[in-house]
């Protein structure tokens, strides 16, 4: 997804992992009408869908471990997500997803003493563990260095394609949408104003869409 | 999806926990049941069963408080004195404060730290001392005059006021002032213009909530004799006519509602006020709030018949004389300081325990009264208004009547004293509690909702890590008022410091009282660095 700011973007993955309900008509999500869903249902739906967030929202004041394994929250019993908050459970595939992106060495600092592109890494090993089938990510680049960007994208599209699923991002840079996505969509004050497969496009193409020609 | 994790894991770090975290939290731990079998919890009887049916007649007329006319009248004019005392009170301590303020703000000091560290230290006197230890003595030099009640309070808040208007001053960023000095202003124009401005949203803020105190501040002096609602409920319960308690606890309920709701609106509009940005206009609500509060100030003046002569008659002059006199040097037999040293561990152990069981209800109601970010059900609503409301008679009602509905089930001793200041304390606490965790950022726990998490493990890695630093910085911080608190629980009879102290004045042994009042000054600066540092170790 490409657009400038205010296009959108945000509100449209809000609208797909339930966090906003639309004003009108319907969403599918994974087969599903997201509004529709209630309780352990739309709990159980949301767990199969992993974000990225722009803001990260991560925990600032946890460990780099337990914001990873908030991942599993969608899945672990209450007792076991607090038991985890005391001895941290599920440690090695926590370890092998910050390892894939060169962290495992601050698993055990807090969040909030990480810079904003290891942060950045933290929110996505938190969808490594989570293991979604769609993965949403608004931004998930912004912060870190390009070949880091080329990595976590790959990551990403990786984690996503492997159980059959899809990656939707929205990204700044047209560089790294033409390398990583299949599809691009740009939106324009609410309203797709491009869909191509990338194929047919340029970085010239993309840039129109910041205002900023390249 | 096994390929993205199979990467073989690195060599883990060591999970580290913070040690100094860990000795404070043992620590606790062990002072609290400390307190406990000092209070008696686990050797012996602690329940009186003959007060329990004297403390179902007290519940049982709960919703049929006394509503005639005639008690109306009185209850409506015991509110206006109190309004009065604690408005005079909190204009009396401002003003103190403003000037008390230039005189221990870094800023006036400069390098001088030695100056500054006496001028700090001087502050503790008053500080440390509760405004009803203040009443006491007041009225043994001023007799039964409104004064004693305004000035009570006017002193003791004045000199937190100050402290804290000079933190206030002294944490505004520099840069400013420092360029008009640089610039060649004198060092008043520079504070008026560079350090003034960007602390009077805060300065003003505590100074409208110092006000919400004061109402707290007067009822409690009204039960030590200043007239009031305070004194309106005293008398009601002595003569055990507990309709008239109850019309008065709901009286005192909607003073504090109305003083909260205020305060509270005020600081908003404080923290981000309405001014056209194209000509030089006041934001109105705060312009009436000062004009309302000026107002009062003016009738309460005339309401309690003050007269500044009093001050200066003559007799207060000999009377001050005399006692000045009578209670210097302080009284340090052998027998008095032992005494002192035993209930001064009785009052720790009173605090101590207030603040646990305090600590331990704010945990358990905090999510209740909390307003929910999003839209919720109308069960949950109403569940926590019943919970707010119920913080707010607890904090509403003094811990010295509290207590005296504690004794009901309790025997005598430390544990009633703990507990109705626990009681107290919690309705303090609770809603500091839900108004940090309604300021917590709630975007990670909807984060957390988003990847599918329930309402109990949203709870635990979304709110309770950001919550529990500052909800404990607050129970500390409230240790630190509880202390004073406990010596004003023992004035009315609950053992502990204040108790020796009520007996000390009575008997005109002004001697004694000097060496108690410098050991509550000691325990209070105790408790004070001890919960400072506590604090500082939570960071």
């Amino acid at each position: 997804m490409v657009g400038p700011s205010g296009a959108g973007k945000s509100t449209l993955l809000a609208l797909a992992n339930g966090a906003v309900p639309p004003t009108a008509g319907s969403v599918q999500v994974l087969g599903a009408d997201v509004a529709a869903l209630r309780g352990r249902a739309l709990r159980r739906l949301r767990a199969r869908v992993g974000t990225v967030h722009q803001h990260l929202e991560l925990v600032g004041q946890l460990r780099v471990v337990h914001n990873v394994n908030a991942g599993r929250l969608g899945s672990w019993p209450a007792g076991r997500a607090a038991w985890s908050l005391a001895r941290p459970q599920g440690l090695p595939e926590v370890l092998a997803a910050l390892a894939r992106l060169d962290l495992a060495d601050r698993v055990f600092e807090r969040t909030d003493r990480l810079s904003g592109g290891q942060r950045q890494r933290v929110a996505v090993a938190r969808l490594l563990v989570q293991r979604p089938e769609l993965v949403l990510a608004d931004e998930p680049a912004s912060a870190l260095d390009p070949a880091l960007a080329d990595r976590v994208l790959g990551l990403l599209a990786e984690l996503a394609t492997e159980p059959g699923g899809a990656l939707v991002a929205s990204l700044h840079d047209p560089a790294l949408a033409l390398r990583h996505c299949t599809r691009v969509v740009g939106l324009v004050a609410g309203r797709v104003a491009l869909d191509a497969p990338t194929s047919a496009l340029t970085v010239g193409d993309l840039a129109t869409f910041y205002g900023a020609p390249r | 999806m096994t390929a993205v994790l199979e990467s073989p894991p690195t060599v883990p770090s060591r999970l580290h926990r913070a040690r100094a975290r860990w000795a404070w939290g043992l620590g606790a731990v062990a002072v609290v049941l400390w307190s406990l079998a000092g209070a008696g919890l686990f050797s012996g009887n602690v329940v009186n069963p003959a007060g329990r049916a004297q403390f179902g007649r007290f519940a049982g007329t709960a919703l049929s408080p006394a509503l005639d006319a005639a008690f109306l009248q009185v209850l409506a004019s015991s509110a206006l004195i109190t309004i009065a005392y604690a408005v005079l009170g909190a204009a009396l301590a401002v003003l103190l404060g403003a000037l008390g303020a230039v005189l221990v703000a870094r800023t006036t000091w400069g390098r001088r730290r030695l100056g500054w560290t006496l001028a700090r230290g001087a502050l503790a006197v008053p500080r440390g001392l509760h405004e009803a230890v203040w009443g006491l003595l007041l009225v043994n030099v001023l007799g039964l005059d409104p004064w004693v009640g305004v000035l009570a309070i006017g002193l003791a808040y004045g000199a937190v006021t100050a402290k804290v208007f000079a933190d206030l001053l002294d944490e505004v960023p520099r840069g400013s002032y420092d360029a008009l000095l640089a610039a060649g202003s004198g060092r008043i124009a520079a504070a008026l213009y560079g350090l003034l401005p960007p602390a009077s949203g805060g300065l003003l803020s505590y100074a409208f909530y110092r006000l919400e105190c004061a109402v707290r501040s007067a009822v409690v002096l009204g039960l030590i004799g200043a007239g009031g609602l305070g004194y309106q409920l005293a008398l009601s319960f002595s003569s055990l006519r507990w309709e008239q308690v109850w019309s008065c606890v709901y009286a005192l309920a909607a003073l504090c509602l109305l003083a909260d709701v205020g305060g509270r609106a005020v600081r908003r509009r404080l923290a981000a006020p309405r001014t056209p940005g194209d000509r030089l206009a006041r934001d109105r609500v705060l312009t009436a709030a000062v004009l309302t509060t000026l107002a009062l100030v003016a009738w309460s003046w005339w309401y309690l018949a003050i007269s500044p002569a009093t001050l200066f008659a003559e007799r207060t002059r000999e009377q001050l004389g005399y006692v000045l006199g009578a209670a210097w040097p302080p009284d340090t037999d052998g027998g008095l300081l032992r005494s002192i040293a035993v209930l001064a561990v009785d009052t720790v152990q009173m605090s101590v325990i207030a603040i646990a069981l305090a600590t331990v209800g704010t945990v358990a109601l905090a999510g209740l009264a909390a307003q929910p970010a999003g839209p919720t059900g109308p069960g949950r609503r109403l569940t926590g208004t019943a919970v707010r409301m119920g913080l707010l008679l607890l904090r509403a009602v003094p811990p010295p009547v509290w207590a005296l509905v504690v004794l009901f089930v309790l025997l005598p001793g430390v544990l009633p004293g703990a507990v109705a200041l626990g009681l107290y304390t919690l309705g303090v606490l609770g809603r500091l509690a839900a108004e940090a965790t309604e300021e917590l950022d709630p975007r990670p726990r909807a984060a957390l909702a988003a990847l599918g998490a329930g309402p109990a493990a949203g709870w635990l890695y979304g709110v309770l890590p950001g919550a529990t630093g500052p909800v404990l910085a607050y129970a500390l911080y409230r240790w630190e008022v509880a202390i004073r608190d406990s010596v004003l629980v023992g004035l009315l009879g609950a053992g502990g410091l204040g108790a020796l102290l009520a007996s000390r004045v009575g008997a005109f042994d002004w001697a004694a009282v000097t060496t108690i009042l410098i050991a509550l000054v000691l325990l209070t600066l105790a408790v004070d660095l001890v919960s400072a540092r506590a604090r500082a170790a939570l960071r």
